[in-house]
């Protein structure tokens, strides 16, 4: 060929990098499916059942989430008579995008720079993550249906209640690390000591507030099947439907990717600070992204545990406990900034 | 002031439970019925769809009226040929003159298996049958029309391997091939 400049060859593969890998959409659809069938398996197995088998039973029923999609993008879609119909079809899409975007601004890796050099990453992406449970209530809302607007009611009293803790949580971080970005959180995590043996408080605090955000056991109380119907989606059916339940689980890999960035080391056994898309990227990206899973599959084990709190003792120990413990993580940071630096 | 009751230990508790669902993630005791490929022996006064035969029903009404979540619609028919009915003319809600009757129609969506209207019955004029996992791909496949309800409704699984549960001391709950 000779025709096209190198530059621009690489140029473009970068693109497509970024476009299916990290953040990548393929990655997020992949992940989203796997999370949900391990989910099912793990809680069909402590609870004695088998869970997804049938779909692919040589795998274990691995393509059932798959299924379920296709399934979803082909059912028959029932807009209820008195929604609010612009506000209904619009907020699960929405929501989804959101969760989405938010994921653009967690870098994989030293060499990541999807928008511009961002020294204010940690920011951009935690408004946008906050922004996503506005659209739960809006969904609620547009219903027009007692079941979703209860649901939608339970969401805001929670809203409320664990984002104090939880951005207390990355403040305390971003006092440690000195910081708004997570590259270089990363980067003094490496050569210091990772996020969670500096600060375990602000790691319980962000558990604790990424189970409740994701709607996870034992904080399942917006959609609360056996009281609630569906919660929040009573009232939707096929793509709608699918979109608004994957939608925990893109949060759930946002919270997760933060998590091994700001208190698992990031890319940590692999240090090389080589900037190139290979070695700044792919295999930095692999191990954020390893992590990120693992804490997943933790997170979503507990619904085998665990069974629901009462809205109004998820409040309460919001206000007390997780308030209490994400304070006195923000006093660790700034004691162990004035005393040991 | 009310009291607020606060939880013995918050930590011992949780690690318990942990532990507990991680033995059992490890050595899985699964229970359930594997159920496409083995399917239960069902009782003999199983509660499954049922249709109406329409050349013994005499329109009473009284599955109408005694059916609890109002599932039931009579719709009017006229008696043909041989006892069978046929279709009233459009537009025709009530059932007037000679010939004129009505026949029962079950909203799938609405019913709840009571058989109240299959008891009350004055003519035993509804046939039971113990199918009970049959699907609808649409909602309107809930209602069907009173030709489609007619049909007797197919089992899914015919080839299914029958079992019966009994109590496995070991396991909780084990099955049988059924006799
Ligand atoms: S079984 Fe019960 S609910 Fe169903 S149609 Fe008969 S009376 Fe109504
Ligand atoms: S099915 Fe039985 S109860 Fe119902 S209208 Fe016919 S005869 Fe009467």
């Amino acid at each position: 060929m000779g025709i096209i400049p190198i530059p621009l060859i690489i140029w473009l593969i970068e693109d497509l990098l970024y476009l299916i890998i990290f953040p990548g959409l393929v990655t997020i659809l992949v992940i989203v499916i796997v999370i949900i069938w391990l989910e099912r398996k793990i809680a069909a197995k402590v609870q004695m059942r088998f869970g997804p088998l049938w779909v692919s039973k040589k795998i274990g029923g691995a393509l059932q989430s798959l299924a379920d999609l296709l399934r979803y993008s082909f059912q028959e879609v029932i807009i209820p008579e008195k929604a609010d119909k612009l506000a209904f079809i619009l907020a699960p899409g929405l929501m989804f995008a959101f969760a989405t975007i938010a994921l653009i601004f967690i870098p994989v890796g030293p060499y990541y720079s999807v928008l511009f050099p961002s020294y204010y990453t940690i920011l951009f992406s935690l408004a946008l993550i906050i922004i996503t449970p506005i659209f739960a209530i809006t969904v609620g809302w547009a219903s027009d249906n007692k079941f979703s607007f209860i649901g939608a009611l339970r969401e805001g009293f929670l809203l409320i209640s664990y984002e104090v803790p939880f951005l207390l949580s990355v403040v305390s971080m971003i006092i440690i690390f000195r910081t708004y970005d997570y590259i270089s959180a990363v980067q003094s995590q490496l050569s210091f000591l990772p996020g969670i043996i500096l600060n375990p408080l602000a790691a319980l605090t962000m558990l604790i507030v990424m189970i409740r955000t994701t709607g996870r056991f034992p904080f399942d109380i917006t959609e609360a099947d056996s009281e609630l119907v569906l919660g929040l989606y009573t009232e939707y059916s096929a793509l709608f439907f699918g979109v608004g339940m994957a939608t925990p689980y893109v949060e759930l890999y946002n919270f997760s990717l933060i998590f091994s960035l700001l208190f698992l080391g990031g890319w940590w056994p692999f240090t090389l600070n080589v900037m190139n898309p290979i070695y700044g990227l792919i295999l930095p990206g692999i191990i954020v992204v390893i992590k990120a899973f693992i804490v997943m599959a933790i997170l979503v084990f507990l619904r085998a545990v665990y069974p629901r709190y009462r809205l109004d003792q998820a409040v309460r120990s919001g206000w007390s406990y997780v308030l209490l413990l994400s304070v006195l993580s923000v006093i660790l940071s700034v004691g162990e900034v004035v005393f040991l630096r | 002031m009310s009291e607020v009751r606060k939880p013995r230990d918050p930590v011992t508790g949780h690690v318990k439970a942990l532990a507990k669902g991680f033995k059992y993630l490890v050595e899985p005791n699964r229970m359930t019925l594997d159920y496409p490929a083995e399917t239960m022996k069902l009782p003999p006064n199983y509660r499954g769809f049922f249709t109406v035969d329409d050349k013994k029903c005499i329109g009473c009404s009284m599955c109408e009226m005694v059916c609890p979540p109002e599932a039931i619609t009579m719709v009017p028919r006229i008696i043909g040929e041989g006892g069978k009915t046929i279709p009233a003319p459009e537009g025709e809600k009530e059932a007037k003159g000679p010939k004129r009757t009505k026949r029962p129609v079950v909203n799938w969506g609405k019913c709840i298996f009571c058989y109240f209207c299959v008891d009350v019955c004055p003519v035993d004029a509804f046939i039971p049958t113990q199918v009970h996992d049959l699907a609808f791909e649409k909602d309107s496949e809930y209602r069907p029309s009173y030709e489609e309800y007619l049909k007797p409704p197919e089992e899914p699984y015919k080839n299914a391997k029958k079992v019966v549960s009994k109590a496995d001391l070991k396991r909780g709950v084990g099955y049988d091939p059924a006799p």
